[in-house]
């Protein structure tokens, strides 16, 4: 053993096998490293070819009939008013026709209070909100304050700017509230992140804003705007083939969000349509 | 929804055969794509006091064959001072949607028939270029047709009455019309028996 051992010759026997699993033991760090936002492409696979991005469109866009059709056939919305920010979704998944589910959580709750609404691909959502959440706590830690929604929508949008072009499928709303008061961003898969009032994301959102922009007042109470929300959700579940089942609602504060409900939005079609509200 | 021309509106029918009656049954939505325009659109048509026919597909073709249906069915109860009986209303339909072999129609058939004399009941499939079914139990055309189909295969019993029939249509219809999004707003059943017709409304999800 010890004349292989000089001469650097590597046997296969059970002796020589447990000297060598010693050594990994002590630089496990080499072979399981932190994942963080430089050597994130080491977790994720990427094609092993170059310039990804490029024959990447070709699944997104129809090329000898292939294509993946991320459908982005979903309700979110999201606005600010005097009380803080109200957020309300759908719950319908949606393949092609075939509704997969009616049972979606389209509200990621990052942390006690940062919210974050899916829409597009609901891997690509959920995976990188989490990914957020990571780098929330880690800048909590190092800095002992919460970190600025500004700053966390700005975090999720560069992360998501290095895949631009790959066939990334995201419209999420980071909804929070820091020190500036209450915080909303919309970011989504090419890059784009701005801040206004009031936002919605989703094949139905053209009915939910029609909704939204006749009803918004800034100076609303939470009754009020908790009100507008669900109408606005449960008009566009009507109209939109893509969106429906249960409308959820949470209302974000100074001291965290809160889950408002959580019901079936044929229940208030009815409901509306006997206040003479809605008509079909 | 893709671009399947079938499921550019959307839209299903159901027929089920019980003892000496027959169930047929539609959804009401009117929609372009993802967006819904109206609820009162129903896809069943009569022709003759106990022949129904309800189209499912393109809806403008649905508009279209039902009309052009009722006129060759209105020329031959004028010529033959005679009602329809639902054989001849098969095959005036399948002549109608063959003619079009190279440039068909975009619209599935469900055609449906009781004789009152003898209780004779018949369901027939036809699709769009006018093949049309053996006289069989169960019936399902349009974009949720599979939904439905499972559903109405387990509700299914044979010899069912009128009462236990349009138990088992309405809720094969509303539950199979829940898992597609082209689909529901709302549905209306024809119950059909030999001394009456009787047309309920069903109470569906709208969304």
């Amino acid at each position: 053993m010890a004349l292989a051992n000089v001469l650097g010759f590597k046997s296969n026997n059970e002796f020589d096998r447990s000297l060598q699993c010693q050594k990994t033991d002590n630089n496990i760090d080499e072979f399981c490293p932190t994942l963080n936002i430089e050597n994130i492409a080491q977790f994720i696979t990427l094609p092993p070819y170059a310039d990804p991005a490029k024959y990447l469109k070709m699944v997104n866009e129809k090329v000898d009939r292939v294509k993946i059709q991320f459908l982005k056939g979903t309700t979110t919305l999201a606005f600010k008013f005097r009380n803080g920010v109200i957020v309300a979704v759908d719950s319908r998944a949606t393949a092609g026709g075939f509704i997969a589910s009616g049972e979606v959580k389209k509200v990621i709750e990052i942390n006690p209070y940062l919210l974050g609404t899916m829409a597009g691909g609901a891997a690509d959502c959920a995976f990188w909100e989490r990914v957020l959440a990571r780098h929330c706590r880690i800048y909590e830690l190092r800095n002992k304050e919460k970190i600025s929604v500004a700053a966390a929508s700005k975090i999720l949008a560069n992360m998501i700017f290095e895949y631009r072009g790959m066939g990334l499928s995201m419209g999420t709303m980071i909804v929070g509230w820091d020190k500036r008061g209450p915080g909303l961003y919309m970011v989504s898969d090419d890059g784009e992140r701005i801040s206004d009032n009031i936002f919605s994301v989703g094949s139905g959102s053209i009915y939910a804003y029609s909704i939204l922009d006749a009803g918004y007042k800034y100076e609303m109470s939470t009754v009020d705007a908790i009100d507008l929300a669900r109408r606005a959700i449960v008009h566009a579940a009507h109209r939109d083939a893509a969106s429906g089942n249960i409308v959820r609602i949470y209302h974000m504060k100074e001291t965290g969000w809160e889950k408002i409900e959580e019901k079936d939005t044929n229940d208030y079609m009815y409901q509306y349509r006997d206040e003479k509200t809605m008509n079909f | 929804m893709g671009d399947d021309i079938l499921s550019y509106n959307g839209g299903v029918a159901l027929a089920m055969k019980g003892k000496e009656c027959i169930a047929i049954a539609c959804d009401k939505r009117y929609g372009v794509q993802n967006r819904t325009i109206a609820t009162n659109f129903t896809k069943i048509f009569q022709y003759s006091d106990h022949c129904f026919v309800a189209f499912c597909g393109l809806a403008t073709d649905v508009q279209t064959v039902s009309e052009r249906l009722k006129f060759r069915t209105n020329l031959y109860e004028l010529r033959e001072q005679r009602k329809l009986k639902p054989n001849v209303l098969y095959n005036m339909l399948t002549n109608l949607l063959y003619e079009r072999r190279f440039g068909p129609y975009f619209v599935f058939a469900l055609v449906v028939g009781l004789d009152p004399k003898t209780g004779e009941t018949f369901v027939y499939d036809s699709d769009n270029i006018g093949a049309i079914s053996d006289n069989v139990n169960l019936v399902t055309v349009g974009t949720a047709s599979e939904y439905i189909f499972g559903l109405g295969e387990l509700f299914f019993k044979p010899n069912m009455n009128a009462d236990e029939l349009f138990e088992a249509t309405s809720q094969a219809l509303l539950n199979g019309v829940d898992r597609d999004s082209a689909s529901g707003w709302g549905a209306v059943v024809y119950v059909i028996e030999k001394d009456k017709i009787t047309v309920r409304e069903l109470k569906g999800r709208q969304d």
